[in-house]
């Protein structure tokens, strides 16, 4: 048991910092942390993969993460429903031109933040990238691929069309 | 293995290590015949680079210590006996619950129905085994009938003990099927256990008389004041069987 607890305390600075790039939001990070943490200590012991834990616990997390959102768009558009509008549209200011790599990771997708911090920071193979998002190996390298051109070509300032809607 | 020219998924497994050195060699090799492709490969490996550089600071944020394994485990621990909690509460309203319908009316024409057994049972659960957290701990005796006023307006004012010792020491809100019901546990220094027990008088408004009663070891003196019945529970040797007597006069 004691193990198992050092282990997770091992991983939750990158536990954290995957939360936060995905919600951009250091509090809802952290919660959701929590909640990842608290499904993998109430996990049966024999249902925890041996060895590494990490693509697990970003498993746990990521299904979390999706599960959540998909819930708060489902109230967005209720609420767009009740008040005819939409708060979920990002603010003509978010959407600047990228400064640096990280200002244009953080334009991607959630998806693709995720599968670049898997590949390029984590280091995680396609094969564990591919269980994680229960999709074939084929797909995840198309859509690293596309993840990777977007981040390029946002980084180059190329693709900018929220910006270009504003100088209409 | 990769195909001739590489594809770019061959590129981005480059890229990301993912291939054998034989395959390795190969795509190099294209790549110092091709440099626009190079400098492809060559941008991605930069923002790679950078995207690690830059998300190592997120790695460095200060510890939230209510994210360490051992906060989880003792709130889960918490969770679970809340649960058991609910689960207790359950059980008493069974017990009250059970004498519902022909039940109750035989019950009732065998003039057999116990009044106010949820306090008993309530007593010994909660004072007696004292298993489960109180919902609320006296910190001022003035602090608890404030937080009673909380749940139950106009109630009668707690009972002032303090002549014989006993004072409030923690509370506990219960559901039954009468409705919301909460119970104020007294202790004197020599730990003795008197509760206090409040909850409405249910939808059929059946006011007691006043009255009291003995079930083994303990002594119960129950009446109804302005909208609720009330019960006083403690152990029946003289003393505190007389203090029962004189309260909720």
């Amino acid at each position: 048991m004691t193990s198992f607890d050092e282990q997770l305390r091992e991983l939750i600075p990158r536990l954290r910092r995957f939360a936060l790039s995905l919600t951009r939001h250091a509090s809802n990070a952290d919660d959701l942390v929590q909640t990842c943490l608290e499904r993998a200590l109430g996990s049966v012991a024999g249902k925890r993969p041996e060895g590494d834990l990490r693509a697990w616990l970003f498993t746990i997390l990521y299904r979390q993460f999706v599960d959540n959102h998909r819930r708060s768009r489902r109230y967005a558009r209720m609420l767009e429903f009740f008040t005819g509008r939409d708060d979920t549209q990002p603010s003509t200011e978010r959407t600047v031109l990228a400064q640096s790599t990280l200002e244009a990771f953080e334009q991607l997708n959630p998806e693709q933040r995720a599968l670049l911090l898997w590949v390029s920071v984590e280091g995680l193979s396609y094969k564990e990238v591919a269980e994680i998002l229960d999709v074939p190996i084929g797909t995840v390298m198309s859509r690293l691929s596309r993840a990777r051109n977007a981040l390029r070509q946002l980084s180059e300032g190329e693709i900018n069309r929220p910006a270009l809607r504003r100088l209409k | 293995m990769i195909t001739t020219p590489p594809s770019e998924r061959d590129l981005h497994a480059y890229v990301d290590h993912a291939l054998s050195d034989a395959e390795r060699q190969q795509v190099e090799h294209y790549l110092l015949a091709n440099p626009h492709i190079a400098a492809q490969v060559q941008a991605w490996q930069r923002d790679a680079q950078a995207l690690r550089t830059a998300l190592h600071q997120s790695l460095l944020q200060p510890a939230n210590p209510n994210l360490d394994p051992v906060a989880i485990r003792q709130r889960q621990h918490r969770q679970a006996r809340r649960q058991w909690a609910s689960a207790a509460v359950l059980l008493i309203a069974v017990g009250i619950g059970g004498l519902g319908g022909w039940q109750a009316r035989l019950l009732t024409q065998a003039s057999n129905v116990l009044p106010m057994s949820d306090a008993l049972a309530a007593h010994r659960m909660f004072a007696e085994q004292g298993f489960l957290p109180a919902d609320y701990k006296v910190q001022q005796s003035s602090d608890m009938q404030g937080w009673i006023d909380r749940y139950f307006s106009h109630a009668e004012r707690l009972p002032d003990l303090t002549g014989a010792g006993f004072t409030p020491v923690s509370c506990r809100l219960l559901t039954t099927d009468q409705g919301g019901a909460a119970m104020v546990l007294y202790e004197d220094q020599q730990g003795r256990q008197i509760s206090f027990y409040i909850r409405p008088p249910g939808p059929q408004n059946s006011l007691l008389p006043r009255g009291n009663r003995r079930d083994g070891e303990l002594q119960t003196q129950y009446w109804s004041g302005p909208g609720y019945n009330y019960a006083m529970v403690g152990p029946a040797d003289a003393p505190t069987a007389k203090l029962l007597d004189t309260v909720g006069l």
